[in-house]
């Protein structure tokens, strides 16, 4: 019997690797897919874009709104300032900002195997399995190659966690401070970082609490001081446009939806990760990954139901379910669990020995659940082997669906056809002379023209009380822009009333899944 | 070893002072990790006082519509499994946590 088992294990092995690397495969065509795409593909990109182009020319992007442009970014600075440099090369475009969070998501997923390689007694192929899982998951998918902050923040989490995981309890000042700025680094990607910042610092404080606390002084101060500086240089701006108009509605049906979608796409690692979390409370010393797992996953989780947030929210509890499962593998098949006296009578190598067939059957498992991919073109024949039939724009495969609010309704390839249908707007710009409303800023960012206003952003500072829009009012009600350009109609409701009641929709453009709406000054007026 | 009966009120402050001295100097040196009991009650205290404060948001803002909305229901089942978790960890005792 035992034989049999061993002599399963690697078949199956393989084929939860070749199931993992073509998931892998599937993620690196789509982001080159993305890459050679010029508009916006995710809802906000474009303004990402511009805030590069912005800290490019040394400028801030936390501004006044009441004022022409009426523009202002509720994102911190650092993924844009890295991408900045390309603009002095390439000018404005999404191609260098979509390959630096590509890059970034397969960092992470390098950081993921390395910690369980590390920390799991030197498991290569359980390592590389728990770094491909990062790479299949469809959140990560979703936003990893696009022109978003995200994916570098979850990047500059995971890094910071597995040096620390390893500094820490060394005692090695070095790279703890590096893990620390790597937290700084991190929060100065997106806000939503804090929550790991969380995490590392109370299982600093578990393992030794003097010391954690001088570290986490020293954190807070620095995070404060940069946080000081980039208020005083906007002129208060900083805090209104980041903090204050970044409290959004909470959505209890996304939340949930989401937390289901999450635990049904990763529900063959997040068990195991859980289980590994039991032992650790219970049984063992909590590791770094056992406090960050819950944190993000209960945190990231009730805030991907804030309105705007989205599956993406739990990308970072994706990233500790990877480590997390794969170390509890590698303790499983190498059978190095430290369990007290009274637990010695556990049947540890019978459990190792169903662990030769279970851990490749979870990986696979898991590899079902999270599968997607095009059923046309190349990918056809493999799409009717599986038994798959395209349920996104007829033509890709996606196991999450659309079933829960906040769930990312990207994915899909592009065509010539977005392309065309991105290259017409952009020509109905060019065909104007004045200044142009764009619910999108990558149309007016190709024909030349200044982009004009952020549309959630003045959404959320209307709904806090923050933006009257008198000066965009009259704008519109002048027609003084020669056209608009709306999708979602994210507008604050005065200024969408304001765009009915002074242009006219004269052309509808369907690109990417979503249909523009090309609107001109109202000629009965 | 010293009995506290042949000690002066002075002397057993003394003794007392220099103890917690001691504790606290190899405190210091050695900087302790938190014990699973520690840490349970960390936790048990947080899960109360949550649950508490999540109840007196009804209690303090009485005029509100609705009562307990879903987000509240959902923290405070959040803060009961905190407690509940820290109850569970206080008997495991001075085992690192």
């Amino acid at each position: 019997m035992s034989h049999l088992v061993a002599r399963l294990h690697l078949p199956l092995m393989l084929a939860a690797t070749v199931a993992l690397a073509f998931a892998a495969l599937v993620y690196v065509l789509y982001a080159a897919n993305l890459m050679a795409f010029p508009y916006d593909y995710d809802q906000g990109e474009g303004f990402e874009v511009h805030d590069t182009a912005l800290f490019s020319r040394g400028e801030l992007p936390y501004r006044d709104t009441e004022l022409y442009p009426f523009y202002a970014s509720n994102y911190p600075p650092l993924y844009h300032v890295l991408a900045a440099p390309f603009v002095w090369i390439f000018g404005p475009a999404y191609w260098y900002g979509r390959l630096l969070s590509f890059l970034a998501s397969l960092v992470s997923a390098a950081a993921i195997a390395r910690a369980v390689y590390r920390d799991g007694g030197g498991k290569r192929w359980i390592a590389l399995l728990s770094g491909l899982a990062f790479l299949s998951s469809n959140f990560v998918y979703h936003i990893g190659p696009l022109y978003r902050q995200h994916t570098m923040m979850v990047t500059f989490e995971t890094l910071a966690i597995v040096i620390l995981a390893s500094a820490f309890p060394r005692q090695n000042r070095r790279l703890i401070v590096l893990g620390l700025i790597l937290l700084i680094c991190a929060g100065y990607t997106k806000q939503l970082a804090a929550i790991t910042a969380i995490a590392a610092c109370c299982w600093m404080f578990l393992r030794a609490p003097r010391r954690a606390l001088r570290y986490t002084f020293a954190f807070v101060a620095a995070g404060a001081v940069i946080f000081a500086l980039l208020n005083f240089a906007s002129g208060g701006q900083w805090w209104i446009q980041t903090i204050v108009a970044n409290v959004n509605q909470f959505i209890p049906e996304q939340a949930f939806g989401l937390f289901i979608l999450w635990f049904k796409l990763h529900g063959f690692l997040i068990v195991p990760a859980a289980v590994m979390l039991l032992y650790e409370t219970y049984l063992d010393r909590l590791s770094i990954y056992s406090v960050w797992f819950p944190a993000t996953a209960v945190l990231g989780g009730i805030a991907s139901g804030t309105w705007g947030a989205g599956d993406s929210y739990l990308v970072t509890s994706v990233a500790a379910t990877c480590i997390l499962s794969g170390l509890f593998f590698s303790r499983l098949l190498a059978q190095t669990w430290r369990l007290p006296p009274q637990f010695r009578s556990l049947p540890t190598t019978a459990l190792a020995k169903a662990g030769l067939i279970l851990v490749p059957l979870l990986y696979l498992g898991y590899a079902r659940a999270t599968l997607k991919m095009p059923t046309d073109g190349h990918f056809a024949g493999v799409a009717r082997a599986l038994a798959v039939e395209g349920n996104v724009r007829d033509n890709f495969f996606d196991s999450a669906t659309f079933d829960a609010g906040g769930y990312a309704r990207i994915g899909y390839f592009l065509a010539g056809a977005d392309r065309a249908a991105g290259d017409k707007i952009v020509a109905a710009i060019a065909r104007t002379s004045g200044p142009v409303l764009s619910e999108e800023a990558g149309f007016t960012m190709a024909a030349g023209r200044e982009v004009v206003s952020n549309p959630t952003q003045l959404r959320n500072l209307h709904l806090a009380g923050l933006f009257e829009g008198e000066q965009l009012l009259n704008m519109i009600e002048t027609q003084a822009f020669d056209l608009v350009i709306l999708r979602a109609q994210f507008y604050p409701p005065p200024v969408l009333a304001s765009i009915h009641r002074r242009y006219a929709l004269q052309e509808t453009v369907h690109m990417n899944g979503f249909d523009y709406s090309i609107l001109y000054p109202n000629v009965a007026d | 070893m010293y009995s506290h009966s042949v000690r002066s009120p002075s002397n057993r402050l003394d003794f007392t002072a220099s103890r917690v001295m001691t504790k606290l100097s190899a405190m210091e040196r050695e900087d302790s990790p938190v014990t699973k009991k520690q840490l349970g009650i960390g936790l048990l205290i947080i899960g109360l006082a949550g649950i508490i404060a999540l109840l007196a948001i009804d209690v303090i803002d009485a005029g509100r519509p609705g009562g307990i909305g879903p987000a509240q229901s959902l923290a405070l089942l959040i803060m009961a499994f905190l407690a509940l978790v820290g109850l569970s960890l206080i008997p495991r005792g001075d085992a690192p946590a």
